[in-house]
């Protein structure tokens, strides 16, 4: 157990002090999916003429879209810029060669596995804290100090869940080495599937898909305390549910990254890039 | 430039240095290390004639792959001037280039996702070839090459001898005048070795009468393939000569090579003495003009070590390496 | 660079750009998923700002958006901005990346001594995503049909083509720079995205100009992507085009003009810089 902590405290380090070598992504994560709602709030006014829409409330239980959408973009950044780096991170240790050496160490996968995605946690938060001060500051959004520990306890839940889908993303990433292409296909299909950009309650066919995703409920509940001022006694539904789907990620993310490995180390294919 | 024709490849004074910056703490704010200038290839003069097979011998960092990259217009020189069959490689880069073939190390220099055949169809439409004049051609590097059976397999099916005969093919597409090999033989087997390195000398050099400057540290390919060679160490030309003249330069007739577990004191016999060791074994080899002189000398210093075998032998282009630099060349010639 | 070419050498540097658009097709057929995957992702891309834009109106018909550009139809301005948009991608990430792919599968060097200027890849690869985008343009067009009824005046179709046409010319500029910039940033990909964020926030696609901020409208006005979107628009659903067709198709020479010579610029100052510093084969 003493081994694994320092494990994990190394697998962050090395993960940090690389991340400190990319600046310019550092910045990019911090800055720029803030500014991707941009031409939603632009597209809104040209259809609604100013920012608020009583149909839009019907849908999604506020009339103010641009909320709306700021909070879906912070929200969604923490899941797709973990996803991302797990899976970045584990296609450049393939391509330096490192990818091997830990493979074949003798020490406990999960515990790797628990670094790199701690250190994804880590430097994810950094992102959505900077986004944060951007939309308050940028675009007006009010934050009270009494919603940040509710609001963290559900992105707490959505970190759970995140780590089953990065632990299956690091397993896939093994065999098929390029995982940017696999991220991108899942962070359209969230972008469609679950409430991040618009009221999924639009459609139906959308809004039953949306409900095995475990990033509509964050964000149903996040929302409920952010801008609806829901109290938490009211959200409970959502929090379980997302508790629910956390413990079935988790276990569907170990078992095929347990699967692939065994099957890359079966084919040998560990060493091909 | 008043060059000759009979240069195929000339190059005047060549430097090339590469900056390396200094770090920054988290990479930003003052630099907390001073930028380095590294020489690489520092003041070179090379005259290669036209049919000639040039060899330039090195340790890893001497310069020399940095050179041929000059040579290649891959990089652009500080200073000095390079022509590729009176071609300047700065003023005319693209005919410099129709005169060249060019194989680097490394063995991703292809698609892995196309076949063989794909691969060198592409390049043949680089090198201006039209479809027929690319199909004739490649069915005969095929040929020669013995790779007709797979040549619609995909690059990643190949062993890495095969990438290499696709890679030397490759440089063969356009049938140029001046060849650059770097390394061609690096991490083969002896069999393949033994084809490519027969392959170079006969057909190319000695049929064809291609120009061929070949890198190696492989000092018997050297010694076998090359009209004349140059030894670059720290980014200079140190001696260019015919591989006989340059063993001519050692002073000493005879080199000794002592092979012995343990460390041995040679210090007292007065002979220039190069040791080399790994695993605990150590290679001595003693230069001396007559051998038979100094024997019962290099008994008695090896008490404190125990002798495993001592060789008579002519001296090689090693020595002369050690002569000339006073170190070895890294990269062994084992299974070679 | 040579500005004067013989005969000769056009027809090499045309086979060379042909071969380059075969080999990509070649390379990019055997990743069989990957090839699905980017025909329907740009399809999915679109989804969301047309849910959103129901979701805003309550249905797709909007007085607001009517007013402004003459067509009340929210979901089908939607869609034919962000389709032909599309193209935006054939410069920063088909023509940016031409060069990155290379070096990423080690083939860089051997390609970069073939007898053929540098910028003659990009360009093979720019005829290559063109082609790649024209057939996932067709299948949008086929799949939002069906799915939307997103009908378009089919005789508007000419001076459409024109506009793509003129716009793709920019769009070579754009995506010579890129290239070049790609080759001496660690994080090229990071160059493409600021470079496709930054453009489609001041380009019209899914609103009209007149909904952006002053210094934005200024901004938009110097993108070929504004007047290509409106022009498009103009012919296939009647929106109303705020600059005259000829002094549009005027602009966008001028736009290509400028954007191609500094394409070529910066791409040689690139290129004369990695092989000064031989960072070439560097990742």
């Amino acid at each position: 157990m003493g081994n694994d902590l320092f494990l994990i405290k190394e697998e962050i380090k090395k993960n940090i002090k690389i991340l400190l070598c990319y600046p310019v992504e550092i910045m990019f994560w911090a800055i720029f999916p803030v500014l991707w709602v941009i031409p939603f709030i632009f597209q809104g006014q040209a259809l609604v003429g100013g920012v608020t829409s009583a149909q839009f409330k019907e849908l999604a239980g506020t009339e103010q879209f641009v909320p709306f959408i700021l909070t879906g973009a912070i929200i969604s950044t923490y899941l797709f810029s973990s996803l991302y780096g797990m899976g970045g991170n584990i296609r450049m240790e393939s391509y330096w060669g490192t990818l091997e050496y830990i493979l074949g160490s003798p020490a406990r996968k999960i515990s790797i596995l628990m670094g790199k995605a701690l250190s994804e946690s880590i430097s994810s938060t950094f992102f959505v804290t900077t986004q944060v001060i951007i939309c308050v500051f940028g675009f007006g959004l009010t934050l009270t100090m009494g919603k940040i520990l509710p609001i963290l306890l559900v992105m707490l839940l959505l970190v759970v869940g995140l780590y089953g889908m990065a632990i299956a993303l690091a397993g896939v990433t093994l065999q098929i080495k390029e995982s940017r292409s696999l991220v991108h296909t899942i962070e359209y299909l969230f972008y469609l599937f679950s409430p991040i950009r618009y009221p999924v309650g639009i459609n139906p066919v959308i809004a039953t898909v949306s409900l095995v995703i475990p990033l509509t409920y964050a964000l149903l509940a996040i929302r409920g305390i952010w801008l609806l001022n829901q109290p938490m006694s009211s959200l409970w539904k959502y929090v379980g549910l997302l508790a629910l789907l956390d413990v079935i990620f988790v276990t569907v993310g170990y078992l095929i990254f347990h699967h692939m490995e065994k099957k890359v180390r079966r084919s040998g294919s560990v060493a091909q890039y | 430039m008043g060059l000759k024709s009979e240069r195929a490849i000339l190059a005047q004074d060549i430097v090339k240095t590469f900056k390396k910056k200094g770090r920054r703490k988290y990479g930003i704010g003052p630099k907390i290390t001073r930028d380095e200038y590294i020489h690489a290839v520092n003041g070179v003069d090379l005259a290669v004639h036209e049919g000639e097979l040039f060899g330039l011998l090195g340790p890893n960092g001497a310069g020399k792959t940095t050179l041929v990259k000059c040579l290649s217009t891959l990089l652009l020189p500080n200073s000095g001037n390079v022509s590729i069959n009176g071609h300047d490689i700065v003023e005319d880069p693209i005919a410099a280039r129709e005169c060249l073939g060019i194989t680097t190390g490394g063995e991703r220099t292809l698609y892995w996702k196309l076949s063989g055949r794909d691969n060198l169809k592409y390049f043949a439409a680089l090198y201006g070839l039209s479809s027929e004049e690319a199909d004739k051609r490649i069915d005969y590097l095929m040929k020669i090459m013995g790779l007709e059976e797979r040549q619609h397999e995909r690059i990643e099916k190949y062993s890495t001898g095969m990438r290499q005969k696709v890679s030397i093919s490759r440089a063969l597409i356009h049938d140029p005048p001046v060849l650059l090999l770097d390394e061609p033989t690096l991490g083969l087997d002896p069999s393949f070795s033994r084809f490519i390195r027969s392959f170079i000398k006969k057909d190319l050099n000695q049929k064809q009468g291609k120009t061929i400057v070949l890198t190696t540290h492989y000092m018997d390919e050297a010694d076998q393939l090359c009209d004349r060679i140059a030894i670059m160490n720290e980014g200079k030309i140190v001696a260019v000569d015919t591989p006989e003249a340059l063993k001519r330069k050692i002073p000493q007739d005879e080199v000794l090579e002592v092979k012995c577990l343990g460390h041995a004191d040679f210090s007292g016999i007065g002979q220039r003495v190069y040791a080399d060791s790994a695993e605990g074994v150590t290679i001595y080899r003693i230069h001396a003009e007559n051998v038979e002189d100094i024997m019962s000398e290099v008994i008695q210093a090896s008490h404190s070590a125990r002798i495993l075998s001592m060789n008579v032998s002519k001296p090689t282009l090693e020595d002369v390496f050690i002569h000339l630099t006073g170190a070895r060349l890294t990269g062994e010639d084992d299974g070679q | 660079m040579d500005l004067l070419l013989s005969t000769d050498r056009i027809v090499r540097y045309l086979r060379a750009m042909n071969a380059e658009n075969m080999k990509e097709w070649k390379i990019e057929l055997t990743y069989r998923v990957d090839f699905v995957r980017g025909m329907l992702e740009p399809l999915i891309f679109v989804f969301p700002y047309v849910l959103f834009a129901m979701a805003l109106v309550g249905g797709r018909t909007s007085s607001v958006l009517e007013g402004l550009t003459g067509v009340s139809d929210g979901v089908t301005y939607t869609i034919i901005g962000y389709i032909f948009m599309g193209f935006l991608n054939t410069a920063v990430w088909g023509m940016g990346f031409a060069l990155r792919k290379e070096q990423w599968y080690g083939t860089l060097e051997s390609i970069f001594v073939a007898p053929v200027p540098r910028w003659v890849y990009v360009l093979g690869m720019a005829l290559h995503s063109t082609v790649h985008q024209g057939i996932i343009l067709f299948f949008q067009i086929a799949v939002v049909y069906v799915l939307f009824g997103v009908i378009l005046h089919v005789q508007g179709v000419l001076p459409v083509l024109v506009f793509i046409g003129l716009m793709l010319f920019s769009l070579v500029g754009l995506g010579l720079m890129v290239s070049g910039l790609a080759l001496i940033f660690k994080e090229g990909w990071i160059v493409s995205e600021v470079l496709y964020s930054l453009i489609t926030i001041v380009t019209p696609i899914a609103y009209p100009l007149a909904v952006l901020p002053p210094l934005l409208q200024k901004i938009s006005l110097t993108m070929p992507t504004t007047y290509a979107i409106t022009g498009i628009r103009h012919f296939l659903i009647d929106e109303t085009m705020g600059v005259g067709l000829w002094d549009s198709y005027s602009r966008l020479i001028l736009i290509g003009v400028c954007w191609i010579v500094s394409g070529l610029l910066m791409f040689q100052v690139v290129d004369k810089k990695v092989r000064r510093e031989g960072t070439l084969a560097e990742y």
